[in-house]
């Protein structure tokens, strides 16, 4: 039998696992409201960029369109940038990420193709890293939260476009956690380059644009700030939905907690009442001996 | 009173802007342009600039913008600009504070707009 002084201990302890999974339960939640909002503050400047260049991307000529837009002919190699959290305690968070990684890369090798990875936060790349030791291109940290602005990801673009440029891969596509909602994230793989039409759009009247400079000219400025402004708001969705991951995790571990704490209250309880009455059985047998 | 167009001023992280007004002037990349209601549907590049809006004849707001494009209709104006500041809003105090920890292109932006408060 359990002796009691070990229950008790026991008991302790489960109560401080608790309080601390309820604080960072809280703590998640109220980063989550702010960083739903800046994830959802960037959708309209993101979302307009998409119409922008599709709309152009209709109008360009192929023959001299950028590669940026249309792809190379020939892909030899395909880079994944991988989107991740720093932090763990986030439930399937970066565990989801991670299978989702192993797939994309185990299907485009399939297809003949040669992987490269850019790993933006440190969970996926501690996950992987037996499967991808000789497949980075390069990794950052720390991009998320408050450390998140617009001219950190834009040095990693300008990274990514300079690998382009220089031929290191072809192709490329961002693996991130997509924010639904406080109880849903979704992986989704998105390509980046070629950039991906969204051609079921009537663009009403578009056709008479005006261009100013002409169109490939400005497609040439364009693409390098998509790019931007896509891994951009994928770190923003994605730092919503860990924090909305860690929310939930979180929660279900305090409930467990509790859960822990009621059963072994109960076999504490028990042993105390056993033990009383094994004294009283004791005092009782001794006097009637007498 | 007069036609009025609607002008969006959007940003990464925010919509810095949004309302009908009279008139815009743009800093394009091939020079500036203004932007009355019924203006051609224009695609634009831009370029660092004062972006002026003006009502009943006179300049109401300023801000100053970098980086972006701009998506003209005939009844709104779209700007998509990478940085953008409020001139009316912000103070060379807040400017300093900001200077801190720029980078060299942010830097560039947050001195000229120095200058232009």
């Amino acid at each position: 039998m359990a002796n009691l002084k070990d229950l008790k201990t026991r008991i302790n302890s489960v109560k401080s696992t608790q309080k601390i999974t309820s604080a960072m339960k809280m703590v998640a939640a109220a980063k989550l409201r702010r960083a739903q909002e800046s994830a959802e503050a960037n959708r309209p400047y993101s979302f307009r960029m998409q119409q922008v260049i599709s709309g152009l991307a209709s109008k360009a000529i192929k023959a001299t369109a950028p590669e940026l837009l249309i792809g190379r002919e020939i892909v030899q190699t395909h880079l994944l940038i991988v989107v991740s959290a720093d932090k763990g305690l986030c439930g399937g968070f970066n565990g989801s990420i991670a299978r989702q990684t192993r797939l994309e890369i185990k299907r485009l090798e399939k297809e003949g193709k040669s992987v490269l990875l850019y790993m933006i936060g440190k969970k996926a790349a501690d996950n992987l890293r037996r499967d991808i030791k000789d497949k980075i291109f390069g990794r950052v940290e720390n991009l998320q939260g408050s450390d998140l602005d617009y001219n950190k990801v834009d040095t990693v673009s300008q990274e990514i476009l300079t690998g382009f440029n220089d031929i290191y891969f072809d192709q490329v596509s961002i693996i991130y956690n997509q924010f639904v909602n406080a109880i849903t994230q979704n992986v989704v793989s998105k390509p980046l380059i070629p950039v991906q039409l969204n051609d079921d759009k009537e663009d009403t009247g578009a056709s008479n644009y005006e261009y100013e400079p002409d169109e490939n000219e400005l497609l040439e400025q364009l693409l390098p700030r998509n790019i931007t402004t896509q891994i951009y708001s994928a770190l923003l969705e994605s730092f919503a939905a860990e924090l909305a991951a860690r929310m939930t995790a979180m929660d279900n571990a305090t409930r467990n907690a509790g859960d822990m704490i009621d059963s072994l209250t109960l076999v504490y309880n028990r042993t105390r009442q056993a033990n009383i009455t094994k004294e009283l059985i004791e005092i009782i047998s001794g006097a009637e001996a007498l | 009173m007069a036609d009025a167009i609607k002008l969006e001023i959007v940003t990464p992280s925010r919509m810095l802007f949004s309302d009908s007004v009279e008139m815009v002037v743009i800093p394009g990349s091939e020079g500036e342009f203004g932007v009355l209601p019924r203006h051609a549907p224009t695609l634009a590049n831009l370029q660092r600039g004062a972006l002026n809006v003006y009502n009943n004849g006179t300049v109401t707001r300023r801000f100053l913008i970098e980086g972006g494009v701009a998506d003209v209709l005939p009844e709104r104006v779209i700007v998509l600009a990478e940085r953008a500041v409020d001139l009316d809003a912000v103070s060379t105090q807040n400017l300093d504070e900001q200077l801190v920890n720029a980078t060299e292109a942010e830097a560039a932006f947050v001195n000229a707009a120095k200058e232009a408060v």
